[in-house]
């Protein structure tokens, strides 16, 4: 009876103990998240990721397009996902649509093998491939676009997740456009226009951006009045004074100020608030831990971070033809005149801006 | 026997309040990744360091990916630096000297010094560029892991470069899956916390990077040293040199199978860090330097991390003979009300940790296993305390330290 009792004891004792214990012996045993963390090893961070899936997508219907192009015809159907899809072999008006808000929806994955004109205030909610130039029409909403040619945007044009054009992509006037942007030759934004990230060999920011012989440039520093550095680490803020020239990088663990016409042959770094002011050149990197403000007509070299916002004022050039960049904060205001080689990343909300 | 006890019990509550500011800070804090989004630059050239002794079995994987990986192919040059491998580890890497030429140089070193910091500082003979990457021979880099880790050294204030390390092979055992547990809190949390705050991030040895002028500034490789990645990160913070940590630079490493490689691998990892706080410690907290003030005190926090092991075991210790003398530290009641909090509260800070790590992963279900986790911590606890008690009669002694190579479990390819 009492041995009875103890081993009883203990067995309540050991199921009480192993109770709390139930789910862990559970995932232990049928092992239900026991992969390793997705590392996805082929992802380099390619901004036409999206459009190259996309070209992937519809490959089986190439031959179609072709044969529409060539008909001069039209055509419908359904992808192997569900997916309706609408061929248009010649440049015609939009069938008729659906209507939502009293606004036309479009809700087919559209191909078009000629010039495509959109008509306005529509929304596609699928995909467009346009095998020749596109043109939208003005308020139109896209989900995604995918140009071998050149592509035109409408004002008042809003871009869901992305748009990638073999050839020139240019906005208007306030057009939004969320998630990826690329080109294989320029990008022009209109004025007013907000944007997150912008890739392109050129980027032009509003009317005023206009080719100029600094663009194919590697900074010139023929100054024989450079004050060499090597690193200079500065506990507090810091001042390179107006048409100085400094050969190595500067740190300020303050502010740092960049008077006009300083030239930097190196790369510059503060952990608060960094002002260029006009016509500075830096050939390196410009970094700022905190606000960057970056004046008239300076020329930037390297990558240009800012942690927390980011103002650039008309006529600077950031890259070089030859020489691409990255500026990237979660905010950038970007004054029309401005020209970007390379990519504009704006994590939260980028601008184009008339005025600062 | 009771201030000794007070002083202890003060450590503990600083290290307990270290862990939830960090947790805190991931959850809720401005959360910084300044490098990440480059992704276009005018590329600088780079050398990439692959440590292998006796890598037979994993030597190839990362020869392999490395060729792959997206960075312009005439600015990378790959030094696989074989020290004194006795298996078929150079007859591997020549293979690929002879399939890719000119992407690949060797360097076979055949007697020396022992240790990784020992082969690393013989083969900056062969370096060149100012961009020095570090992987060890078990970790498969992925195809943008190179951009990402270089990135960073366009800041002009970056001295050395760390990315996130993740257990490939988590699901083989418990003990895996723990340190996939551990892994996840102390990178997931504890190093991007330490980015976030400003704070000194670790450099770890590998998915890692240096600048060649600011280890040419801070003296080169240590091969005095057991853990050349923490004697690194501190030369490098005294001359105001910065670790970068980069959450999203993931790259796949292998853990230890058994306990016996993991206890081992743990000792090392204790007595090398001792080392550096032995080394550092009083320097870094009260010494003229670059490092800012938050720097300091975070950093001098992090050379005690292994430290804690011995002194909880001794807090213990002096608890109980307090006990049994009949003391009641703070009348008692507080001392009660103190334990109840501490029970509550304190013991669940590392748990919180790594909680919050798995649930900023993204995972679900393996949380479960943190109960496991107190089995985990006590092997460490006894392992690093031996550690420490080794080190100490080692010095004593006046004995060498030993590099204990961590072994691999992965079939050869």
């Amino acid at each position: 009876m009492s041995v009875l009792a103890v081993a009883a004891l203990i067995l309540m004792l050991l199921g009480m103990l192993a109770f709390p214990l139930i789910p862990s012996l559970t995932e232990l045993h049928n092992q239900r998240d026991a992969k390793p963390l997705s590392v996805i090893q082929e992802h380099a961070g390619e901004i036409r990721h999206f459009a190259s899936g996309f070209r992937n997508y519809i490959s089986g219907l190439r031959p179609a397009l072709q044969q529409c192009v060539a008909t001069g015809t039209t055509a419908h159907g359904v992808l192997p996902d569900g997916c309706e899809y609408l061929i248009l072999g010649k440049t015609v008006k939009f069938p008729e649509m659906k209507m939502r808000d009293k606004e036309p929806l479009c809700e087919l994955v559209v191909l078009a093998g000629t010039l495509l004109k959109t008509p306005d205030n529509t929304t596609f909610a699928h995909e467009i491939y346009a095998g020749e130039d596109l043109v939208g029409g003005e308020n139109c909403t896209y989900r995604a676009i995918l140009g071998e040619k050149n592509i035109r945007l409408a004002p008042g044009t809003t871009v869901m997740r992305w748009v990638h054009s073999l050839g020139t992509f240019s906005t208007d006037h306030h057009c939004d456009l969320f998630g990826r942007v690329s080109s294989d030759r320029s990008i022009h934004l209109g004025v007013n226009t907000q944007f997150l990230r912008v890739n392109a060999p050129r980027i032009e920011l509003g009317s005023l951006a206009i080719i100029d012989d600094r663009d194919n440039d590697a900074p010139v520093f023929g100054d024989t009045q450079s004050r060499i550095v090597h690193r200079l680490l500065v506990d507090g803020d810091y001042e390179i004074g107006p048409k100085e020239v400094v050969t190595g990088s500067v740190v300020s663990r303050g502010r740092l100020l960049i008077r006009s016409g300083a030239k930097i042959h190196g790369s510059v770094k503060s952990h608060h608030e960094l002002t260029l002011e006009t016509d500075v050149i830096v050939d390196g990197s410009v970094i700022s831990a905190s606000k960057m403000t970056i004046g008239n007509n300076c020329l930037l070299h390297g990558p240009i971070i800012a942690e927390r916002q980011m103002a650039i004022a008309a006529g600077t050039r950031c890259g070089s033809s030859t020489q691409p960049t990255t500026i990237s904060s979660p905010r950038i205001d970007i004054e029309e005149g401005v020209v970007v080689f390379g990519t504009l990343w704006a994590r939260e909300y980028g601008r184009v801006v008339v005025n600062l | 026997m009771i201030i000794p006890l007070y002083i202890i019990v003060a450590i503990i509550c600083i290290y307990t309040f270290r862990h939830y500011w960090f947790t805190l800070n991931r959850l809720f804090g401005f959360q910084r990744h300044p490098y990440i989004d480059t992704d276009t630059a005018e590329w600088p050239p780079v050398t990439i360091l692959v440590a292998a002794h006796n890598e037979e079995k994993v030597v190839a994987n990362i020869l392999g990916a490395l060729m792959t990986v997206k960075y312009p192919p005439e600015k990378m040059l790959i030094i696989p630096v074989n020290d004194r491998s006795t298996d078929r580890t150079r007859e591997i890497i020549d293979e690929f000297v002879e399939r890719f030429p000119g992407r690949i140089q060797p360097f076979h070193r055949k007697e020396g010094k022992g240790g990784k910091a020992a082969a690393l500082k013989d083969a900056m003979e062969l370096v060149k560029t100012e961009v020095i990457l570090i992987f060890d021979a078990d970790y498969i880099p992925g195809a943008g892991l190179v951009k990402q880790l270089v990135a960073p050294f366009f800041d002009p204030e970056v001295g050395g470069v760390m990315g996130r390390v993740v257990p490939m092979n988590c699901g083989a055992n418990l003990l895996t899956r723990l340190l996939d547990l551990e892994r996840s809190g102390g990178y997931q949390v504890d190093q991007q916390a330490r980015m976030n705050l400003r704070l000194v991030p670790q450099h770890g040895g590998t998915v890692a990077g240096v600048r060649l002028s600011a280890l040419r500034e801070i003296g080169g490789w240590n091969d005095a040293s057991l853990t050349e990645d923490t004697d690194l990160t501190y030369r490098l913070l005294l001359h105001g040199w910065k670790t970068a940590y980069q959450n999203r630079s993931e790259c796949y490493e292998e853990v230890p199978e058994t306990w016996t490689v993991r206890i081992k691998q743990i000792m090392r990892w204790a007595k090398g860090h001792n080392q550096a706080m032995v080394t550092y410690a009083i320097r870094l907290a009260l010494g003229r330097h670059r490092a800012t003030l938050r720097e300091r005190i975070d950093g001098t926090l992090l050379l005690g991390v292994y430290a804690i092991a011995p002194v909880t075991m001794i807090g213990w210790i002096l608890a109980l003979g307090v006990f049994y003398q009949g003391v009641a530290p703070l009348h008692g009641l507080i001392a009660l009300f103190g334990i109840t909090a501490y029970a509550s509260v304190g013991n669940l800070a590392a748990f919180f940790e790594i909680a919050a790590a798995v649930r900023l992963d993204g995972n679900r279900q393996r949380v479960s296993l943190l109960p496991f986790l107190i089995l985990g911590f006590s092997v460490s606890i006894f392992a690093v305390s031996h550690a420490a008690w080794s080190q100490l009669v080692g010095l004593v002694r006046k004995a060498e330290f030993h590099w204990d190579k961590t072994e691999r479990f992965r079939k050869a390819t």
